[in-house]
C-alpha cells in the first residue's frame, strides 16, 4: 500500500510540473501582446476624452505591478491561479473568475459527457465488430469512422443549424432559454439546460465516437490475435466469456491511457462549435476574448483551465490504470 | 513438343516475376500494395483531381475570386445551371437565362429578381476574361464563360463574388497552407524527435516533458492565441505564411513523439549494432539505416495530418483569426454563414463545404491506404 | 494396448488472399493410450496445424478435406472429431479429453488474470466441481508439477513466475481435467537446456501416473529420442516416415530423415563440418508434384519421384516409409 501511495504522489508531482510548464507557456503568450495592461487601459480612457500623459501610464503600471520583472509576475500569476484567482481582465476591468463563473464548469460538463457518451457507444460497438465477420457491419462502421474523421464538428454544427433553420425555422442555439439564463439552479433550469445541451453534446461526441470506435476495434483485433486467446479457446472457453474476459479486458489499458488525449481533442473542437451554436460558456468566451476584444488575461486563464483539466484527467487515468493492470501495479510495488 | 516449350516460357516468366518481387524497392512494394486497395485508389484519384483543379483554378474558373471579379448586378444570387432547353426552344449551346434586378417604390425599395428567358446568355469556351498569373506566366483565357454578363454556377455571395471561382481558389489556398504547415511540422519533428530518440538519456527526458506539456494544451485555443497576435498591418501574404507556420508549430509534438519512440526502439536493434561494428558513423547509420526504417510511417503520418491542418485553418479563418480577404479559403468563405439571413435564404453558400468534405475524405482514404500498404506486417483483416 | 486415436486422410487447406494453400496432405496415424508420439519436422511442415486439427483450433478459413476422419476412443464412447458442430460439443476436445500446451508459456496465460483463476475456470467448464473444490485441485496440481509454495503461486500472475515455473504451471493447468491426450506444441523450444530436462522428466512422470498419451511436436530430434515411443517425420504437410523411435533414429529409411540425422553434430567427431539438407523448403504455394521431397532429395529418381506420390511401404510391423526407393525394391528391380 505504501508503494502505491508513493506512486500516486510521484504522479501528482509530475502533473504539477507539467502544469507549471504549461503556465509558463501560456503566461509568455499573454505577455507577447504589444502594449501592456496599463497602456491599454489608459488608451481606453483616452478615447473617453481624458488626457493621458506618459507619467500617468507609469503610475498605472506601478499600481498594477507591471513594472516588476517577468519571473516575479509569472510566479505571482501561477500561485494565484492554483487558487482559482486570475486577476482582472485588462479590457473589461472585471475579476476574471467572477466573469468565468459557472461557465467553465458548464463547458467541462458538456465535454466530459460527450466523452462518456462516445465510449458508451464505442466500447460495445467496437468490441462486437472486431469479432464479427459480418461484411455489412464492418463496411458501414468504416464509413462511419471516416465520416467522423472527415466531417469536423463545426461543419457538422453548421449543417445542423442549416437544416434546423430551413426545416424547423428554429436554429437550436443557446444553452438556456431566456427566462432561465441568469436564474439560480433549480430543477426546471436543469431540464431546460439539458434540452439545449443535448445538441452540443451530440455534435462534440460525433467525431469522438468515430475515433473511439476505430481505436477500440483496432485494439481488440490486436488482442484477439494473441496466443493467450487461442490458449483459452483450447481450454474450452467459449462465447461471450472468451470475448469479454480475455481480449476485451486487456484492451482496456490502452483505452484508459488515451482518455486524456480524447478530452484534448474535444476541447479543441469546443470553441468553434460553441461559437456557432452561441453557447454561453467558456469556449465561446475564449473566442470572444481573442478575436474581438483581444483580452489576453481572460484568454490565458481559460486556456490554462482547459489544460489543467486535461492534466488532472491524465493523473486520474494513470492511477486508474495502475489499479486495473496488474503489470503496472507490479512494477510499482517492485 | 509445344508442351515443353510452354512450360519453359511459363517458368521463365515466373522466374522474372519472382525476381521483380524480390528486388523491388520499398517504394515499389508499397505502390503495388496500395494499388490493390480500391478505396485508397479512389481516394487518390479524387485527390489528384481536386489538387489539379486547385492548381489550375484561375484557368478553370471564369472570374477572379476577389472584389475585382465581382458581379455588382447579381449579389446574393442563387446558382445558375446551364440548360439546353426552355420555353423558347432548344439550343445546341448551353445557356442561362438573364436575371434582371429592379428596385422601385413598387417593391418597397427591395431588390426583386426576375428571370428573363427571352434574353439568353450562351456559354462560350475559352473566352478571354480577367487576367491571372499561373506559374509565373500571365494568361487571359478561361475555360468557359458567357457571351454577355456573367455566369454563376454556384451563385454569388453578398458582394457579388462568384462562389464557383472562389471555391476552387480556396481549395488551392487551403492545400498550400496545409503543405507548408506539414513541412514545418515535419522538419521540427525530425530534428527534435530525432535528437531525443537518438541520444536518449536526460536530453530525451527534458525534451519529452516539454513536448508532452505542449501536447497537453488543446491546439485550437493555442492557435487562436497565437493567431491573435498578428497585427492588422501585415499584408495578406505575410498573414498566410504566419498562419501556416503556426499550424506547423502546433503540429510537431505528436509527430516528434513518433519519431522519438521509433528511434529509441530501433537504435537498440541488432542491425544498428552490426552497422556500428562495421565502423559506420552515426550520421551514416541515421541516414542509411534508421531513416528508411520509419520513412513509410512518417509519410503516412504526414498524409494523415494534412486534413487536420486544413481543417484547423478553416476553423481559424472561420472565427476571423486566420486568413482574411483577399486571400481566400473555406474558412473565409464560411465567415458569414451563421447569419439567419443566409441560413434561410442563401443556402448555396454551403456548396463549398461539400468540396471540402470530399477533399478531407480523399486524404483520409489515401492516408489509411498508405498506412496499410506501408506496414508489411499488417493483416488483411479489417 | 488400447487404441486412443485414429487419424485417417487428414487434409487441411487454407483459403488465403494468395490462393488455396495446402497445409496438411493426407496424413494418417494412430496412437495408443499412454504412448508418446513425436511429430518432427522443419518449420512449415504442418506439425502444429495437424495437432490443432485434433482440437479443431484452426482459423476460420481452414477447410478440411472430405476424406478426413479423426476418431477419439474414450471410455464413454468414440468421438468423431470432424463431426463435432457447436461449441458445447467441441468442449470435449478442447480442454476436456484433449489438452494442449504451447511453446510460449508467457504468452499463453492471459496477462491480467491470475493463474489460479484461469485454472479454476477450466475446471468449472469441464467438470461439476464446486469453485472451492476446483481451487483445491488446482493448488494440488501446481504442487504436483513441482511448483513450491503452490497456494501462493495460485494467486499470482504469469509475469511473476520464472520461465520454467510458467511452463510447469501450464502443464498443471492442462492436466487438471485429466485429459486422455496431451498435445505439446514445442514445449521445450523456448527453455534453456537444464529446464528442458526438468520439464521432460516431469512429463514422463505424468504419463506414467495419469496414463495419458502425448503428441510431442518439435524439431529437436534429441528430445524425441528421449521422450517418445513412436515418431512421425513430416515434410511439407506429408508424413514421410513413421515408426518406433529407436528404429527410425538408428536405421532411418527416408532420405529426409537421413538428412535430418546427418545434420546433427556428432559427439565423437566435434571437428567434422555440419551437413545440412540441401536446398530450401518450398513455399506452400508451390508444392512440388509427386513426392514432396523430390526437389531436395539426393537420390530422387527422375521420371518417378517427380510424378507419382509415393504410398506407404511397410519396412516391418510398425516402421513405414513413403518413398519410391523402397517401393521399387519391393516390387522387384
Amino acid at each position: 500500500m505504501l508503494q502505491f501511495t508513493q506512486f500516486v504522489i510521484v504522479r501528482a508531482i509530475m502533473a504539477m510540473i507539467t502544469l507549471i510548464i504549461v503556465s509558463f507557456i501560456v503566461f509568455s503568450l499573454m505577455e507577447l501582446v504589444p502594449g501592456d495592461c496599463a497602456e491599454r487601459y489608459l488608451a481606453f480612457k483616452n478615447t473617453q476624452g481624458s488626457q493621458i500623459s506618459v507619467a500617468d501610464i507609469e503610475v498605472e503600471r506601478q499600481r498594477l505591478g507591471l513594472d516588476k520583472p517577468f519571473i516575479t509576475r509569472w510566479v505571482h500569476w501561477i500561485t494565484h491561479a492554483f487558487e482559482g484567482e486570475f486577476g482582472e481582465s485588462c479590457i473589461l476591468r472585471l475579476n476574471i473568475s467572477r466573469l468565468l463563473g459557472q461557465k467553465f464548469w458548464i463547458s467541462l460538463g458538456i465535454c466530459l459527457t460527450s466523452l462518456a457518451l462516445a465510449y458508451a457507444i464505442a466500447l460495445p460497438v467496437g468490441i462486437i465488430s472486431a469479432t464479427s465477420n459480418n461484411k455489412v457491419l464492418n463496411n458501414s462502421l468504416r464509413l462511419v469512422s471516416y465520416l467522423g474523421l472527415a466531417l469536423p464538428n463545426f461543419l457538422l454544427a453548421l449543417m445542423v443549424m442549416l437544416f434546423s433553420t430551413v426545416v424547423y425555422g428554429n436554429s437550436l442555439t443557446g444553452l438556456f432559454s431566456p427566462e432561465f439564463r441568469d436564474s439560480a439552479w433549480s430543477w426546471p433550469r436543469v431540464v431546460d439546460f439539458l434540452s439545449h445541451a443535448w445538441l452540443p453534446i451530440f455534435i462534440l461526441g460525433w467525431s469522438a465516437t468515430a475515433f473511439a470506435i476505430q481505436t477500440v476495434r483496432a485494439l481488440m483485433s490486436d488482442e484477439i490475435g494473441k496466443l493467450y486467446v487461442t490458449a483459452a479457446r483450447a481450454r474450452g472457453v467459449t462465447g461471450r466469456r472468451l470475448l469479454w474476459r480475455y481480449p476485451a479486458r486487456h484492451a482496456l489499458g490502452p483505452i484508459i491511457n488515451s482518455l486524456g488525449f480524447d478530452l484534448n481533442r474535444i476541447f479543441n473542437e469546443l470553441p468553434v462549435v460553441a461559437l456557432i451554436l452561441t453557447l454561453t460558456e467558456a469556449g465561446s468566451l475564449l473566442i470572444e476574448a481573442l478575436a474581438r476584444s483581444n483580452d489576453q488575461q481572460l484568454a490565458g486563464a481559460i486556456i490554462f483551465l482547459l489544460t489543467a483539466s486535461i492534466v488532472v484527467l491524465n493523473f486520474f487515468t494513470d492511477v486508474l490504470l495502475a489499479l486495473t493492470d496488474p503489470r503496472v501495479r507490479h512494477s510499482i510495488m517492485g | 513438343m509445344t508442351d515443353a516449350t510452354d512450360t519453359a516460357t511459363d517458368a521463365k516468366l515466373d522466374q522474372k516475376r519472382k525476381e521483380a518481387y524480390f528486388t523491388a524497392s520499398q517504394g515499389q512494394l508499397i505502390w503495388a500494395r496500395f494499388r490493390r486497395n480500391k478505396s485508397a485508389m479512389t481516394g487518390a484519384i479524387v485527390l489528384l483531381v481536386l489538387v489539379f483543379s486547385g492548381l489550375f483554378a484561375p484557368f478553370l474558373t471564369p472570374y477572379a475570386p476577389t472584389i475585382a471579379g465581382r458581379d455588382k448586378s447579381y449579389e446574393n444570387g442563387p446558382p445558375q445551371i446551364p440548360k439546353f432547353w426552355d420555353e423558347n426552344g432548344f439550343s445546341r449551346v448551353p445557356f442561362v437565362c438573364t436575371p434582371k434586378r429592379e428596385r422601385s417604390i413598387k417593391t418597397n425599395f427591395r431588390w426583386v429578381t426576375t428571370i428573363d428567358c427571352n434574353e439568353r446568355r450562351y456559354l462560350t469556351f475559352l473566352p478571354k476574361g480577367d487576367r491571372y498569373t499561373l506559374f509565373g506566366m500571365k494568361f487571359e483565357r478561361h475555360l468557359f464563360g458567357v457571351d454577355k454578363g456573367k455566369i454563376h454556377l454556384f451563385g454569388t455571395d453578398f458582394n457579388g463574388k462568384d462562389i464557383f471561382s472562389r471555391t476552387f481558389h480556396a481549395i488551392n489556398t487551403s492545400l498550400a497552407v496545409g503543405t507548408i504547415g506539414v513541412l514545418i511540422a515535419f522538419v521540427m519533428a525530425l530534428i527534435i524527435g530525432g535528437v531525443a530518440g537518438f541520444y536518449g538519456g536526460w536530453l530525451d527526458s527534458v525534451l519529452q516533458m516539454i513536448t508532452d506539456a505542449i501536447r497537453t494544451v488543446p491546439a485550437i485555443p493555442l492557435f487562436m492565441a497565437l493567431a491573435a497576435f498578428i497585427p492588422d498591418t501585415w499584408s495578406s501574404e505575410m498573414r498566410f505564411f504566419f498562419i501556416s507556420t503556426i499550424l506547423g508549430l502546433i503540429g510537431w509534438p505528436t509527430l516528434a513523439r513518433r519519431v522519438r519512440t521509433h528511434l529509441l526502439s530501433e537504435r537498440n536493434q541488432e542491425y544498428v549494432l552490426a552497422a556500428r561494428l562495421c565502423g559506420a558513423s552515426a550520421r551514416h547509420i541515421i541516414r542509411r539505416h534508421l531513416l528508411p526504417s520509419f520513412t513509410s510511417y512518417i509519410i503516412v503520418d504526414l498524409v494523415i495530418s494534412f486534413p487536420y491542418m486544413v481543417l484547423s485553418e478553416t476553423a481559424l479563418s472561420f472565427i476571423g483569426l486566420g486568413l482574411k480577404d483577399p486571400v481566400n479559403s473555406l474558412g473565409v468563405m464560411l465567415q458569414n454563414v451563421t447569419k439567419a439571413d443566409v441560413l434561410l435564404n442563401y443556402q448555396w453558400y454551403f456548396i463549398p463545404v461539400i468540396f471540402f468534405i470530399t477533399l478531407v475524405l480523399a486524404f483520409v482514404f489515401v492516408g489509411d491506404g498508405l498506412r496499410d500498404a506501408a506496414d508489411p506486417y499488417s493483416e488483411h483483416s479489417k | 494396448m488400447t487404441r486412443l486415436l485414429d487419424v485417417e486422410n487428414l487434409t487441411l487447406q487454407f483459403d488465403t488472399d494468395e490462393g488455396r494453400i495446402t497445409a496438411v496432405d493426407d496424413v494418417s496415424f494412430t496412437l495408443d493410450q499412454g504412448k508418446v508420439m513425436g511429430l518432427v519436422g522443419e518449420s512449415g511442415s504442418g506439425k502444429s496445424v495437424t495437432a490443432k486439427s485434433l482440437m479443431r483450433l484452426n482459423a476460420g478459413n481452414a477447410a478440411y478435406g472430405e476424406q478426413t476422419r479423426a476418431t477419439l476412443h474414450l471410455d464413454s464412447g468414440s468421438v468423431d472429431i470432424m463431426g463435432l458442430r457447436n461449441a458445447s460439443e467441441l468442449k470435449i476436445v478442447r480442454g476436456g479429453a484433449i489438452s494442449m500446451i504451447f511453446q510460449e508459456p508467457m504468452a499463453s496465460f492471459a496477462p491480467a488474470i491470475t493463474i489460479g483463476k484461469q485454472m479454476v475456470e477450466q475446471l468449472l467448464i469441464h467438470t461439476d466441481m464446486s469453485p472451492k473444490a476446483a481451487r483445491e485441485l488446482s493448488i494440488e496440481m501446481l504442487a504436483r508439477v513441482g511448483i513450491s509454495d503452490a497456494a501462493k503461486r495460485f494467486g499470482q500472475y504469469a509475469f511473476e513466475l520464472s520461465g520454467g515455473m510458467r511452463q510447469r504451471a501450464m502443464i498443471a493447468m492442462a492436466l487438471s481435467t485429466r485429459p486422455r491426450l496431451l498435445i505439446a506444441d514445442e514445449p521445450t523450444t523456448a527453455l534453456d537446456v537444464t529446464i528442458q530436462a526438468q520439464v521432460i522428466d516431469l512429463m514422463k512422470d505424468l504419463v506414467a501416473e495419469f496414463g495419458m498419451a502425448i503428441i510431442f511436436i518439435t524439431h529437436d530430434l534429441g528430445v524425441i529420442a528421449q521422450t517418445a515411443d513412436h515418431v512421425a517425420v513430416m515434410y511439407l504437410g506429408h508424413i514421410v516416415e513413421r515408426g518406433p523411435v529407436r528404429e527410425v533414429i538408428r536405421t532411418p529409411a527416408h532420405p529426409y530423415t537421413k538428412g535430418l540425422l546427418a545434420a546433427l553434430p556428432h559427439l565423437d567427431d566435434l571437428d567434422a563440418p555440419l551437413v545440412p539438407v540441401a536446398g530450401d523448403i518450398p513455399s506452400p504455394l508451390e508444392r512440388p508434384g509427386g513426392c514432396v521431397f523430390h526437389t531436395r532429395c539426393p537420390v530422387a529418381i527422375e521420371g518417378r519421384c517427380d510424378r507419382v506420390v509415393p504410398s506407404f511401404v511397410d519396412l516391418d510391423a510398425e516402421h513405414h516409409v513413403a518413398c519410391h526407393l523402397f517401393a521399387m525394391n519391393e516390387v522387384g528391380a
